[in-house]
């Protein structure tokens, strides 16, 4: 692909095992995983992101999408990673469709998305991965709530999501969901041709379920744990959480609706 | 009810605004501020208006027809229909604006990094 720059640029050693070294014929059938990390001003935290994905051991490829930092993010990251800098910023959405363009027009295997901001432990790819094997779907999420370890939010927002899951889970069909919000997903390629043509912009987690399930896409879960941010605040706090709530449940009515194109 | 008349005052004044606002648009969309369609619907501000003023036999047949007392109210209605139907299609525009805007941006960024690709994977690149 022309990419061979940063973490992990190596072909991963099948779907069995994309960690440790192993035969050239193995690496040959492996699938191309990529780890698309969109960020915005995470100068403090993308080195570490990228250096745990690198102590990993796994062969994944990187792409840290810069949705418009005004900090060092890029140059911090180019250092290990292949780098798309957003001349504007998109919000998370734009460029976790940017990250999923490139995985589409790349032919990778796998798509997974990595927070830059150091929530999501990369070891927990893995865990996808396996999922996946176990119980192939086109979106399988790291859930927090399905053995609450970890880092699983405010009570607030827990409730909210609650929801948000009630939503999705009576309005549409594809799979029972318990984490509408994680941003730790792994797409396979029906997932990432779908959200290469349409990805939500806004509150892109739970609206892209919807959008998904509504195309008929098949989602799965997999418990994993997550941490608290190491840097950054939300963006989605006090009068902001219930007009979020308002609009991600009138999106994923109108998604029940109307089909997205 | 007696039909009323609008006097000469009300004539002048409303189609000297009809004109000197009509001149404005004319100038801004002969500028490319406005393109023909926002030139036709922000005139129908003025449009509406001289047209209730200078045919008041006319505003009072069509306020018969649609049951309205006061030609004044039809006048309004069909001013606010125009104003959200122009409305309609900004929000509309807007939108497809800001999705190409969206993936402008995207595809900027992802045919720089193919372009870096290439360079470095060129002999002496």
């Amino acid at each position: 692909m022309g990419m061979g720059l940063g973490l992990g640029m190596g072909l991963g050693m099948g779907l069995t095992d994309t960690c440790g070294s192993g035969v050239a014929a193995a690496q040959a059938a492996a699938p191309r995983i990529l780890l698309v990390i969109p960020c915005f001003n995470e100068e403090a935290s993308i080195g570490g992101v990228l250096s745990e994905i690198a102590a990993t051991g796994c062969h994944y490829h990187t792409l840290v999408v810069d949705d418009g930092s005004s900090d060092a993010t890029s140059e911090v990251a180019s250092c290990r990673s292949p780098v798309a800098r957003l001349a504007q910023n998109l919000g998370i959405g734009g460029a976790v469709q940017t990250g999923i363009k490139y995985a589409a027009r790349q032919n990778f295997d796998f798509c997974v998305q990595i927070d830059g901001d150091g929530q999501h432990d990369p070891r927990a790819v893995e865990t996808l991965l396996n999922a996946y094997r176990k119980q192939p779907a086109n979106i399988t999420i790291g859930s927090r709530f399905i053995e609450h370890e970890g880092f699983c939010s405010t009570r607030m927002r827990r409730a909210g999501i609650r929801l948000i899951v009630l939503a999705l889970n009576s309005l549409f069909s594809g799979g029972r969901i318990t984490d509408p919000t994680s941003g730790m997903r792994l797409l396979d390629r029906s997932a990432i041709a779908f959200f290469a043509k349409v990805y939500p912009t806004d509150f892109p987690e739970p609206i892209s379920l919807a959008w998904a399930m509504r195309a008929g896409l098949t989602v799965s879960e997999v418990p994993v744990e997550m941490r608290a941010r190491e840097t950054g605040v939300s963006s989605i706090d006090g009068l902001k959480s219930a007009s979020y709530m308002v609009r991600v449940l009138g999106y994923i009515l109108l998604a029940r609706l109307v089909r997205p194109r | 009810m007696t039909n009323v008349i609008p006097s000469p005052e009300t004539v002048v004044v409303i189609s000297a605004f009809a004109l000197i606002y009509m001149l404005v648009l004319l100038k801004k969309t002969l500028q490319g501020k406005f393109d023909l369609y926002d030139f036709l619907m922000l005139s129908m501000v003025a449009i509406i208006p001289a047209g209730f003023t200078l045919f008041p036999r006319l505003a009072y047949l069509v306020s018969h027809l649609t049951g309205v007392a006061f030609p004044f109210v039809v006048m309004f209605g069909a001013l606010f229909l125009v104003v959200f139907a122009f409305m309609h299609n900004m929000t509309a525009r807007l939108h497809r604006l800001e999705r190409q805007n969206c993936a402008l941006i995207q595809e900027q960024s992802l045919l720089a990094l193919e372009l870096k690709a290439k360079e470095s994977s060129e002999p002496g690149g």
